[in-house]
């Protein structure tokens, strides 16, 4: 268990290095600072700004700079704002937190709760209907679906608030979590139900049938603890493109997250907050993957000699 | 179902395929979206840069009404005058601009003496945007966008998935290993924000948006044709081809991949539609395809600052629906297209 434990966290900090190495790239083709500033901009104030973002120095010497500061929690200077894009990040890490966990929470019951409902009755006109929902589910970008909730029920029906944080009431948080959930909500019901039928077809379940047992017991019981395993690995999968969701969302909704700072970042090239945040993404993408293996590895003895 | 002996497997794939009735309406439905894509300038009313600023923002099935002039720079295209109305006199037209100031033209200015010409009654079937463009002509063109970017950044994504994952597969060892540690740092990167990151990299517009998502796509291709590549390396014919002094090369493009096939036809039709996702959201924030090339994502956003205020929501809705139908249909597909592929189903 040692061994597998060490092994796993070595190749964590490989991966986390080269996912570094490439948010350094991260930055406006050509001359930045003059992208910054514009065509227009006189010779010497581009030179300036190439000396403050340390563009002047060796492209080696900028990266040590960069994992230098990085390692002391730096994540550099946002060029639109003039602030920490750490602190910036670190401030609105509660928002983005909120709305993810909450969104993540929803998929997670309800998408196995319409799963188990399909495959209750399979091929009947309620699977059917819960299977094309959420093919359509699947099949709308998260933006698109938030513009749709906002349209229906923002503006026509008038029921939830389109716009704001909690402070202003825990009404806000509505349309942007559900808006959030619908995609892994209707791929968590999708791989229940497939992964329901597959355990239902199985021995043992025959066998518990046989034994008499009713019905309700064997489908909760016997075949929906064992169906939950696929379930477990997509939720976890899903939970780097729930956060990369979050960006439109929070968007969207004017929602003030980390989000909301890499959007107005990215129509503003402020690339040090671009790499700021993709960064932050990328890390808690790479550091709940490895929980999630640790876990298993915990769990499961197969995978940790594997 | 009996399944005739002799029958190659893709004859067997084809049948199953057109037996799936989801599968074939999406295929048809993919056919058409191809053709009026390739045929747009046939099938639409207008240029999609054609602006008339009279008639901005009107709501679907506005009827307007307008003259054609003369346009001395380019003849095919005349310019294009909205009016309220009209009036014949003798060499020249009266006419009323939407505002109702009047202005009199001479007939030699306009694109011809026959008023069957020079005057037409356009019909905005879904309505104008803000610069008075036909709507219905910007979506078929972005239909153009979006298909050829699900094409081309495809194709890139696929050359890079099938050439890294077919290397480490077949050879193992540390090239397997440093492959695998480059598809894990990736692979840490949420798609969309990859395709973000490569956008400010290489720039803003067309070949940019599509080599960006070809490059942030390819690594679920590269996961399972290594992982094919592992199970068939251990199959008798390929180490038939080792006995027979076959190169790597010849082994692997010619022999091993074919027998792949199947999972990484499934993958690209997903492949596919996540790239006319990635392209619209690309575009909704600003980067991307860039205008006056339509894109859906770009008509999205234009319509959003409407939203708000309740009116013109078809601005919106109408590229959203077109863009829900691509990726329904590519899904529907893409699922048939396992099934009639994935030997296990064969019983049903």
């Amino acid at each position: 268990m040692a061994t597998y434990l060490l092994r796993k966290l070595l190749y964590t900090v490989l991966v986390l290095l080269g996912v570094v190495a490439v948010t350094f790239f991260i930055r406006p083709p050509g001359d930045p600072a003059r992208v910054l500033l514009g065509q227009r901009a006189d010779e010497a104030s581009v030179a300036a700004m190439r000396e403050q973002l340390g563009l002047d120095r060796p492209l080696y010497e900028q990266m040590g700079i960069y994992v230098k500061n990085l390692l002391s929690g730096d994540l550099g200077t946002s060029i639109a704002t003039q602030r920490s894009v750490s602190e910036t990040i670190i401030e609105r890490i509660p928002a983005t937190a909120l709305l993810a966990l909450t969104s993540i929470a929803i998929a997670t019951v309800l998408g196995i709760l319409l799963g188990v409902i399909a495959a209750w009755r399979p091929n009947t006109w309620i699977d059917t209907l819960t299977m094309s929902t959420s093919l359509l589910g699947i099949s709308l970008p998260a933006f698109v679906v938030g513009l749709l909730f906002v349209l229906i029920f923002g503006v026509a029906l008038e029921w939830f608030p389109n716009s704001g944080y909690i402070d202003r009431g825990i009404e806000h948080l509505v349309l942007p979590m559900i808006t959030l959930a619908i995609r892994p909500l209707s791929i968590i019901a999708r791989v229940t139900r497939s992964s329901m039928l597959d355990v239902l077809g199985q021995d043992y379940v025959r066998t518990a049938r046989a034994k008499g047992l009713s019905n309700v017991r064997v489908f909760l019981h016997h075949a929906l603890r064992n169906a939950l395993n696929p379930v477990i690995t997509t939720v976890s999968a899903w939970f780097a493109g729930l956060l990369a969701g979050t960006y439109f969302i929070e968007f969207i909704f004017n929602w003030p997250g980390i989000g909301l700072a890499a959007f107005n970042a990215i129509e503003k090239l402020d690339y040090p907050m671009i790499q700021g945040t993709v960064l932050f993404t990328a890390v808690i993408f790479v550091v709940v993957n490895t929980l999630a293996d640790l876990v298993y590895g915990f769990v499961d003895p197969k995978v940790r000699l594997s | 179902m009996s399944t005739v002996l002799g029958e190659s497997p893709r004859v067997v794939a084809w049948r199953r395929l057109k037996k799936n009735r989801g599968a074939v309406i999406g295929m048809v439905v993919l056919g058409l979206m191809i053709v009026m894509a390739i045929c747009a300038p046939l099938i639409t009313p207008f240029d999609p840069s054609t602006q008339i600023l009279e008639y901005s923002v009107k709501p679907a099935m506005f009827r307007g009404s307008v003259l054609y002039k003369r346009n001395p720079a380019d003849a095919s295209r005349p310019s294009i005058i909205a009016v309220s109305s009209f009036e014949e006199r003798g060499d020249s037209v009266t006419y009323l601009d939407p505002a109702g100031e009047p202005y009199t033209i001479a007939k030699t200015n306009l694109m011809s003496t026959d008023v069957a010409i020079y005057h037409d009654e356009p019909l905005f079937v879904l309505g104008t945007d803000r610069f008075g463009r036909d709507i219905f002509t910007r979506l078929i063109y972005g239909m153009r966008v979006s298909l050829s970017v699900g094409l081309i950044s495809e194709s890139i994504a696929l050359a890079i998935g099938i050439l890294l994952g077919a290397l480490a597969g077949y050879f193992r060892g540390w090239v397997d290993d440093s492959i695998m540690w480059f598809v894990n740092v990736v692979w840490s990167f949420p798609t969309i924000l990859l395709v973000v990151a490569f956008s400010v990299i290489l720039g803003k517009g067309y070949w940019q948006t599509f080599v960006a998502i070809g490059i942030s796509s390819w690594v679920d291709i590269a996961r399972i044709v290594r992982g094919q590549f592992f199970s068939i390396r251990e199959q008798e014919y390929v180490e038939a081809t080792r006995a027979l002094g076959f190169g790597h090369v010849r082994t692997i493009f010619r022999h091993m991949l074919p027998n792949a096939a199947g999972p990484i036809i499934v993958l690209s039709t997903a492949g596919f539609a996540t790239a006319i996702i990635a392209e619209a959201s690309l575009s909704f924030i600003g980067l991307g395809v860039q205008p006056p090339t339509p894109s859906w994502g770009q008509m999205i956003k234009d319509g959003y600052g409407y939203i708000a205020l309740g009116t013109n929501w078809g601005m919106t809705l109408f590229p959203s629906i077109a863009m829900a139908i691509a990726v329904l249909v590519l899904n529907v597909f893409g699922d048939g297209l396992r099934d009639a592929l994935d030997p296990k189903t064969s019983q049903r």
